[in-house]
């Protein structure tokens, strides 16, 4: 039980870790390479922020949000938007190389040592019964939770929302009621960039990170968007609470070295079994006019 | 209404319009008909700025408007439906109807009225509103192409193979909203592959060869001409 419920708050925190990924690779169909890169540049900016001034780390959500907004937003325009008249694989290749460069900036700035995160409550938590929170956990986990409820309501009920829904799945469609699918593909993939770094945030507080810890979360991101459904952001998240619970419960009642190659294993299955995930939506293909 | 006087366009090889003149009257239904390539369908996407044009005019309301973007086109009164895929699948019904008003998404009242409007003329569109539009057929998807491209109250329709793929029952619907389209004073221009059908539902008709107009005359007229007839109809009806 305590397994568990600490799976679903690992979970919620790669909720917001997968959202970027989510709207980049799940709705705009982009593999960005980047994203783990970008994960851990949110993690260091946080421990600088925090450093300076003394902050909460959860309070520089705001600030590097906005950086990584800006990031996202340059890696767009100058990169993955040229590569795209490439096909596919210029856009993977591209972005894998964006990735090393982005690493190579951080171990310049900041070293290849570990860097943790010091907060008042690291050590404190909640008990319920027999069950013990770390607080740090549960504060990350309902930061994650608000984020994505956010970008839910965003993507849902504003006009931006729906302009990156519709220039996502159909840009030819979207043009033709007036989106200027560029400048809303620049947006959204800048706002991809922003929830990756604030899962960063978060990340920095639960866990020590190194400029190369990004790696694993390309595999975990991937696994949460295809278990999910691509494009699904229930999907995400439900596929996210499933994966923290199913490396905690193999962490704890198998071998911590099996958990990391659950993600992967994850994704292997769900290809097989149920290649549009959770709650893919599968439409009709057997009309001409779509 | 509007009038292309000199076009040239095309993709990058070669130009596919090649001086194409072409004036359409205010509140008509014309019908572009002519052989595979002969550049229907680049007449539309150059008349709603998906393609600009390399030389040559297009007037519509007193301006020049070639080479401008969709959606000052849109704004201008001009709307496109697609051959194919038009739609977001993933969507409602209702969202994708909406987006047709994307450019005055701001006027919440304005948006609301048209909707309603919409949805009392075509049934389906509030049956099915909240239904994702890639589970509807091809027929009911046309339709809320249809409701899709009248929201802001267009000046000028632009219809691409709107019979692909439809059955015979969603074409007489098609024909349908044509003529309601006319009546509430909306000039209309489309492109067939199904000459009869679209000669049949149009008041002028154009038959386009290798970029330009080959003849232009009242849809009857063309329809009847037993040169046509042989051209592109495969013999006399």
């Amino acid at each position: 039980m305590q397994a568990v419920l600490f799976g679903l708050l690992v979970g919620g925190v790669y909720a917001l870790a997968s959202s970027g990924l989510t709207l980049i690779f799940g709705v705009m169909r982009i593999v960005n390479l980047t994203h783990g890169a970008l994960l851990i540049a949110g993690a260091f900016l946080t421990y600088t922020i925090c450093a300076a001034t003394g902050v909460d780390p959860f309070a520089t959500i705001p600030v590097v949000g906005a950086v990584l907004f800006g990031l996202g937003w340059l890696i767009h325009r100058l990169v993955v938007q040229r590569a795209e008249h490439g096909g596919e694989g210029t856009v993977i290749l591209s972005t894998l190389a964006l990735a090393m460069i982005l690493e190579g900036v951080i171990i310049l700035i900041w070293g290849h040592e570990p860097h943790s995160v010091a907060t008042s409550y690291a050590r404190s938590s909640f008990r319920i019964g027999d069950l013990v929170f770390p607080a740090a956990q549960v504060y990350g986990s309902a930061c994650a939770l608000v984020l994505l409820a956010a970008l839910h309501t965003l993507l849902n009920r504003t006009w931006l929302g729906r302009a990156v829904r519709a220039a996502t799945a159909n840009p030819q469609g979207a043009e033709l009621v007036g989106i200027r699918v560029e400048r809303i593909n620049v947006a959204a993939f800048a706002l991809g960039a922003a929830l990756t770094g604030a899962a960063g945030s978060i990340l920095a507080v639960l866990s020590p990170f190194t400029p190369d810890s990004g790696d694993q979360w390309i595999g975990l991101g991937l696994a949460i968007v295809v278990l999910g459904g691509m494009g699904s952001l229930g999907g995400a998240l439900v596929g996210a609470l499933a994966l923290g619970v199913i490396e905690t419960l193999t962490a704890t009642y198998g071998s911590p070295a099996w958990a990391t190659a659950m993600p992967f294993a994850v994704i292997v299955l769900t290809l097989l079994l149920r290649p549009q995930g959770i709650f893919g939506v599968r439409v009709r293909e057997d009309v001409v006019s779509a | 209404m509007i009038s292309m006087t000199g076009v040239y366009a095309g993709y990058g090889g070669g130009d596919v319009l090649q001086g194409l003149d072409l004036e359409l009257a205010h509140r008509s239904v014309t019908c572009i008909v002519g052989p595979n390539g002969a550049g229907k369908s680049t007449v539309l996407r150059t008349i709603s700025g998906q393609l600009a044009p390399r030389l040559g005019q297009i007037r519509f309301g007193g301006h020049d408007i070639a080479g401008r973007h969709p959606a000052r086109l849109i704004k201008a009164g001009i709307v496109q439906v697609p051959q194919k895929n038009g739609l977001f699948p993933a969507m409602t019904v209702e969202e994708n109807v909406l987006l047709g008003g994307y450019l005055r998404r701001r006027e919440k009242a304005y948006l609301r009225g048209r909707y309603a409007q919409l949805a009392e003329r075509f049934p389906l569109i509030a049956e099915r509103a909240g239904d994702p539009a890639g589970n509807l057929s091809g027929g009911q998807r046309r339709t809320v192409e249809f409701a899709r491209a009248l929201m802001l109250e267009p000046a000028l329709v632009l219809l691409d193979e709107p019979s692909l793929g439809l059955d015979p029952r969603s074409l007489g619907l098609v024909g349908d909203t044509v003529n309601t389209m006319r009546e509430s004073g909306i000039t209309v221009l489309i492109v067939e592959q199904n000459v009869r059908f679209g000669l049949g539902i149009a008041d002028r008709g154009v038959v386009m060869e290798s970029g330009r107009v080959l003849m232009a005359d009242s849809a009857k007229t063309i329809l009847d001409d037993p040169e046509m007839g042989a051209l592109f109809l495969g013999g006399a009806p």
